[in-house]
Formats: structure tokens, sequence, C-alpha cells
């Protein structure tokens, strides 16, 4: 009994924990953030894998670059029905240019938004960083409101290993990125820390 | 679970306009070449009797998506094929794999990551499209409540221009216009035309009717 009320308290103990205790604040380092910040994304088409809740849709999304550096995300079924039509606009504003009633909810629009904005790396378009080192990696951020968006890259600025939304003391969203790199990711896989959600995309190439 | 059956409902009615190669071809009133069709009463009962006389269907398709504002389009390919009444297998093979099978009153979707197996009796929406797709392979679209319709004819085909009536179908089709060869009544295309504007083409090739089908085709 003892010994369960003490793994129970370890339990309680590091859910209290902080995701980001480890982070060390350092001096900024331009030149990585500059050559290795995942500002932009090509126009392409993945194919995505979405598992909500035990759900699972499947689709196409097309991310589309606009010529005035704007944002057009469209996600649709195999078959080519459109499911929804994001606009994300160079003044940070976001419009639903279309979206089915089954998605047309706030929350669902506000953390499909976030998401994107995460994956496309709108927050890091400013260019300031804060920089922190944990380890062998370095969080490069840029506070938003109660979050913070970070990029994370290797201790020696070779490659970028991830992208976070995190709250002050937890990770809400992660996305990995197993394949080749921005501004023409190949593989992307994002993970929510805070309720059971998951995209995955992969990057089709067109004939 | 609702997102998922409204994506595979979208999908399947991709499908049964396929299926309804045995069904009709919408044209709009702006379509260059067409004609309404003066006999509506006769076409009605020569669809469904030329419908009848397809037992199965095999065929490749190429499905044109454009996104009309973006200036973006993505092309597929891949297999269909359907056996009276109630069998279709749709493959799409390039530039991605997704597939779906129906056999009764059972499907199957599944691509690179996920295989589902679905009850269609268990949901009233693949109830509807359970309808819809008999009422095509059975060439009796043109009676279906589900849409109003007007057909049109040139001198190789008809084309049948579909409008919605229910709200589930409205918000995602103003129209599917659906051609029709004259000299079988197969589908050559369908057209989905989305509320925004934008609109889906999958084009039938390389039709091959009345063959034997594989039952392993059609496994789930």
């Amino acid at each position: 009994m003892r010994c369960f009320l003490f793994s129970i308290g370890c339990l309680l103990l590091m859910r209290c924990a902080s995701d980001y205790k480890g982070l060390q604040a350092t001096a900024p380092d331009d030149a990585c953030a500059a050559r290795i910040v995942p500002a932009r994304v090509n126009t392409s088409w993945y194919n995505a894998d979405v598992d909500v809740v035990g759900r699972h849709i499947s689709g196409l999304l097309l991310v589309k670059h606009m010529p005035d550096s704007s944002y057009r995300v469209v996600f649709t079924n195999e078959a080519g029905v459109t499911f929804f039509d994001f606009g994300f606009l160079t003044n940070g504003d976001f419009k639903v240019y279309n979206a089915i009633h089954q998605l047309n909810k706030k929350a669902v629009i506000q953390t499909l938004r976030k998401d994107f904005e995460l994956v496309l790396g709108l927050p890091f378009r400013q260019g300031v960083y804060q920089r922190w080192t944990e380890g062998e990696e370095v969080f490069f951020g840029v506070r938003q409101k109660k979050e913070t968006a970070y990029f994370i890259t290797s201790k020696d600025c070779a490659s970028l290993r991830r992208l976070e939304w995190g709250a002050p003391r937890k990770r809400k969203v992660t996305v990995q990125l197993p394949g080749s790199p921005y501004p023409s990711p190949d593989m992307l896989e994002l993970k929510h820390h805070t309720f059971n959600m998951q995209i995955k995309l992969a990057r089709i190439t067109k004939e | 679970m609702r997102e998922r059956k409204t994506t595979i409902f979208f999908n399947l009615l991709g499908l049964l306009m396929g299926i309804a190669l045995l069904s009709s071809h919408p044209a709009k009133a702006q379509y260059t070449g067409f004609k309404p069709v003066a006999d509506l009463a006769a076409f009605k009962k020569q669809f469904a009797t030329e419908s009848a006389k397809v037992s199965t269907i095999t065929s490749n398709f190429t499905q044109v998506k454009t996104l009309t504002a973006l200036t973006e389009t993505i092309t597929s390919t891949g297999k269909f094929w359907f056996q009276r009444s109630n069998r279709v297998r749709i493959d799409y093979q390039k530039p991605f794999h997704y597939l779906i099978v129906m056999n009764g009153d059972k499907m199957l979707v599944k691509n690179d990551q996920k295989e589902n197996r679905i009850n269609v009796k268990s949901n009233k929406l693949f109830q509807q499209v359970n309808r819809i797709m008999i009422d095509c392979v059975q060439g009796t679209i043109l009676d279906s409540k589900d849409f109003t319709t007007k057909v049109f004819e040139n001198e190789k085909g008809y084309l049948l221009e579909m409008t919605p009536t229910s709200k589930t179908l409205k918000e995602f089709f103003q129209t599917i216009v659906l051609q029709v060869e004259k000299k079988d009544y197969t589908a050559r295309s369908i057209e989905m035309n989305e509320p925004s504007g934008d609109k889906t083409v999958i084009s039938f090739t390389d039709k091959t009717l009345n063959t034997t089908l594989a039952d392993a085709l059609f496994s789930l």
C-alpha cells in the first residue's frame, strides 16, 4: 500500500513538473536562427491522416504559398470533396473560406488554426527569438500571448529537430520532421499532448 | 466517427456515380453541343432497360480535382469494378493509395495507415448512399428524390445535370453532372461541382462490360 501511494505521489509530482524546467537561457544566435528557421513552406500537396480521440479521417491537404506570402490550406477527401479551406493572411489574420458544418465549430477551427500556424512557421516570421539550451538541443522561442512557439535544433545547428507549442509548464503540440527539411518538408507528424489528436502529412509527388 | 462516415459517404458518392456508368450524364444549361432530351419518359425507360443489361464493369479512371480560386489541380488515377447488384471496388493507385470496397451491407475503406470495416445498415447516411447507388445501377436515378435532374443529349451521349435536393448534399454539391455513352449507357465522366466553384471530374476509360470478376475483388 505504501509503495502504491509512493508511486501515485511520484506520478503526481511528475505531472506537476514543467516540461521546460531544464531549459537554460542563453545568448541569441542569429546566424543559426536565420539559417534554419522554418518560416516558409513551399506549395505542396500532402496525404493527410488525422486521428482524433479514436476517430480517423484521411484525405489530401494542399498548402499553397500565395504570391503575397499568405497561405491557403485546403483539406479534401480522396474523392475530391472539400472539407475546409483556410487562409492565413500576411497581417496575421485568419480567414475561413470554407468549412463543412461538421468541422465549422469554434474549438475545432481554433485548434486547426494553431496547428497550421505552427506547421507553416508563422510565429517565426518576425525574426526575433529567445534562445535556450537543454542537453543536445537548442530551443528558439517566440512568445505569443500565453504560449510560446519553439523551433528546436541540434546543438550544432545542423538540423531542425521539431516544432512545438508550449504553455509555461506544459508541452502542448509537437511537430516532428522525420523527412526532408523546410521549406519543402516531405513528412510532418503533429501530435497534441493535452488530448488525443495526431495529424500525419506525407508530401505527394505529382505526376 | 461522424467525420469518417462523412468522408466515406462522399468517396462513395463518387463511386456510385461511377457505377452509374449505368446511369446518366447531366448537362448544364450551357453545355455546348447538347440539347434537352425531347422524350424524357422514353429516355428513362431506355436507361433502365440498358442498365439492366450490365452485370459487371471494369474500368480505369482519372480524377482531376480543381481548386478554381487557387489555380491548383491534383490528378489521381486508379481502377474501378462493379458487379451487379451491390458490389463495388474503387482503387486509387496514383499518386496515393486508397481503396473502397462495398459488398452488400458491408464496406471496407483502406489507405496506407488504416483499414476500416463498416456495416452500412448502422447509419442513415450510408443507407442514403445505398439508395442512390441502387437508383444509379438500376437506371432509376431520374426518379430519385435526392436530386432533380435535367437530361440533355448530343450525337454520342446523354448528359444528366443532377441538382441535390437534400440539405446534406447541397452543402457539398451545387450540381453533379454525369455523362453517359449513348452506345451502351455507361458513364463517360462525372463532374462534381461544389458551391465554392471547385470541381472534381472523374473520367472513365478502357471500360469492359459483362466479364467475369473474381469474388476476391469484393472480399472484405
